[in-house]
């Protein structure tokens, strides 16, 4: 009889010590939580091979619980780019000149070469802040705003999203609404579309600024398939309209037999392009929808991530993207993690090398390297750290290849001997620090 | 026979369909930070902001690129 009362007592005491302890455990955690920043940063370089694009940026993430699932996000990010981008006309033989963008100073482009616009500068800020909730048992709400400015552009979005769980929240059913409004106000000004690059000093083509609109609608389904394996799959729509040309991208002007870009003689006492160049012009709508797949499996401690996308647009611009990421870990502190993309696209049914002197002007056209047909490889490793204090540091190193071709129907005369399609190669390395206040 | 295997198949597939998902108490592993479908939301960010400059397509992982004069 004692022995059962001691028994009793023994389990009685342990089941307070086990729920005494559950309950201050929560409550500390609740407590941490409650009074905790966790913050992402980051530092990024991005480096285009032969002088081109250079970009150095500063990202910080911070989120905040605020107890009960109630979570804040705030962004910050903070670019420099500097180098020159392809402008669209093709290589000759000859070197060339044209009209910087802003109609103050030409810039020459050597015998051989793609031509470059060197003239390429910008300092980009942008902000994002994102608030989620749950709204009933099974529902979670979001709402996210977000502003970025840059010198010649300017962008303010918002986004509502709407989840909820089903099957023991081994479901999740989650849709989302994202609007934004951008207004372009490009150096020296919008130019007419298909309007002729003119001398120096002359800015009689060009326009003020313009404005984009951007609305989005996604749908995703999340599920839980075993206790190692989740898997994702979207569907988006995104609507965009207003003006969504490049303002800084030209077409050469070829003569139908040699292909070679007409030439063109600056007004005397006057520097200018020393060719025909058309500014290009995009139609003012776009619809995009993507379909989206991303599984993630443990093998043990180790975790592969394997997605894939294809998204086609009314432009007629299909593409696959597939990437697949190895976490591997090494003892119980570090991870290495080999990434691997690929992504293909074809070209915008608008795409041309050059226009042909002569032939009626198409309605659109754009010798945008960007809406042509290439494929891209993205090779690349991630190696992190976690610190006694429980923080994490980080590095990436990737590697970027885009291998694309101009349609052979579109190559003429002298244009089949020389560079049409030049390959982007560029090196990404990334710093990074998380860590809680 | 033929039926009883077809029974057996359904039976199976059923079960199979009942054992998408786990039980609470077995989230061990999904709950472990790298194994969220957001783990990393900064990299996501800047790899979605690399593409969307170079490439013309966009998104797909949520509402992807924008904001940005570089396309």
């Amino acid at each position: 009889m004692n022995k059962q009362d001691d028994l009793n007592s023994l389990l009685a005491a342990a089941t307070c010590a086990l729920l005494g302890s559950t309950i201050a455990n929560t409550a500390a955690a609740a407590e941490e939580s409650s009074s905790s920043w966790s913050l992402d940063s980051s530092l990024l370089y991005y480096g285009e091979s032969d002088n081109r694009v250079q970009d150095v940026s500063a990202a910080i993430a911070a989120k905040r619980d605020f107890g009960d699932e109630r979570l804040l996000g705030l962004s910050l990010t903070a670019d420099t780019l500097t180098g020159a981008s392809a402008s669209g006309a093709i290589a000759l033989d000859g070197p060339q000149t044209f009209t910087s963008p802003s109609g103050r100073a030409v810039y020459s482009t050597p015998a051989g070469e793609v031509p470059l616009d060197d003239t390429f500068k910008d300092t980009r800020f942008a902000l994002n802040a994102n608030w989620s909730q749950p709204l009933a048992r099974l529902y979670n709400v979001s709402a996210g705003f977000g502003f970025s400015t840059e010198y010649d552009y300017q962008h303010i979005g918002a986004n509502l999203g709407l989840s909820r769980d089903f099957n023991k929240r081994n479901t999740t059913v989650s849709t989302g609404f994202a609007w934004s409004e951008d207004t372009i106000d490009p150096v020296g000004g919008a130019p007419i579309p298909l309007s002729r690059m003119l001398d120096v000093g002359d800015n009689s083509n060009k326009l003020g600024s313009d404005t984009k609109s951007v609305l989005d609608f996604l749908l995703g389904l999340t599920q839980v398939i075993d206790r190692d394996t989740v898997l994702r799959v979207n569907y988006s729509y995104s609507h965009s309209s207003g003006y969504l040309n490049d303002p800084y991208k030209i077409l050469s002007v070829v003569d139908p037999s040699t292909g070679d870009t007409i030439a063109r003689i600056p007004a005397s006492g006057l520097d200018g392009p020393t060719g025909i160049y058309l500014f290009e012009n995009r139609p003012d709508t776009r619809v995009k929808q993507s379909i989206y797949g991303e599984l993630k499996h443990a093998f043990g401690a180790h975790v592969l991530n394997v997605s894939y996308r294809f998204m086609t647009d009314d432009w007629g611009i299909d593409s696959n993207t597939a990437e697949v990421r190895l976490r591997w870990p090494l003892g119980d502190a570090s991870y290495i993690e080999p990434q691997l993309r690929y992504y293909m696209q074809s070209e915008a049914d608008f795409y041309r090398a050059s226009l042909v002197n002569g032939e009626p002007l198409p309605q659109y056209a754009s010798a945008d390297f960007r809406l042509g047909q290439f494929n891209a490889v993205t090779l690349g490793v991630k190696f992190g750290r976690r610190t006694a204090s429980g923080n994490e540091w980080n590095t990436r190193l990737e590697f970027y290849q885009q291998s694309g071709n101009v349609p052979s129907e579109q190559i003429i005369g002298n244009q089949a001997a020389r560079e049409q399609f030049p390959d982007l190669r560029a090196v990404i390395l990334q710093f990074g620090y998380s860590f809680k206040l | 026979m033929m039926k009883q295997i077809l029974l057996l198949l359904a039976s199976v597939s059923i079960a199979g369909c009942a054992h998408v998902g786990v039980q609470p108490w077995e989230r061990d592993v999904l709950a472990r930070p790298e194994m969220s479908l957001d783990a990393n939301p900064l990299d996501a960010a800047i790899d979605d902001h690399i593409y969307f400059s170079k490439e013309a397509s966009s998104g797909g992982r949520g509402f992807g690129g924008g904001g940005c004069g570089c396309n």
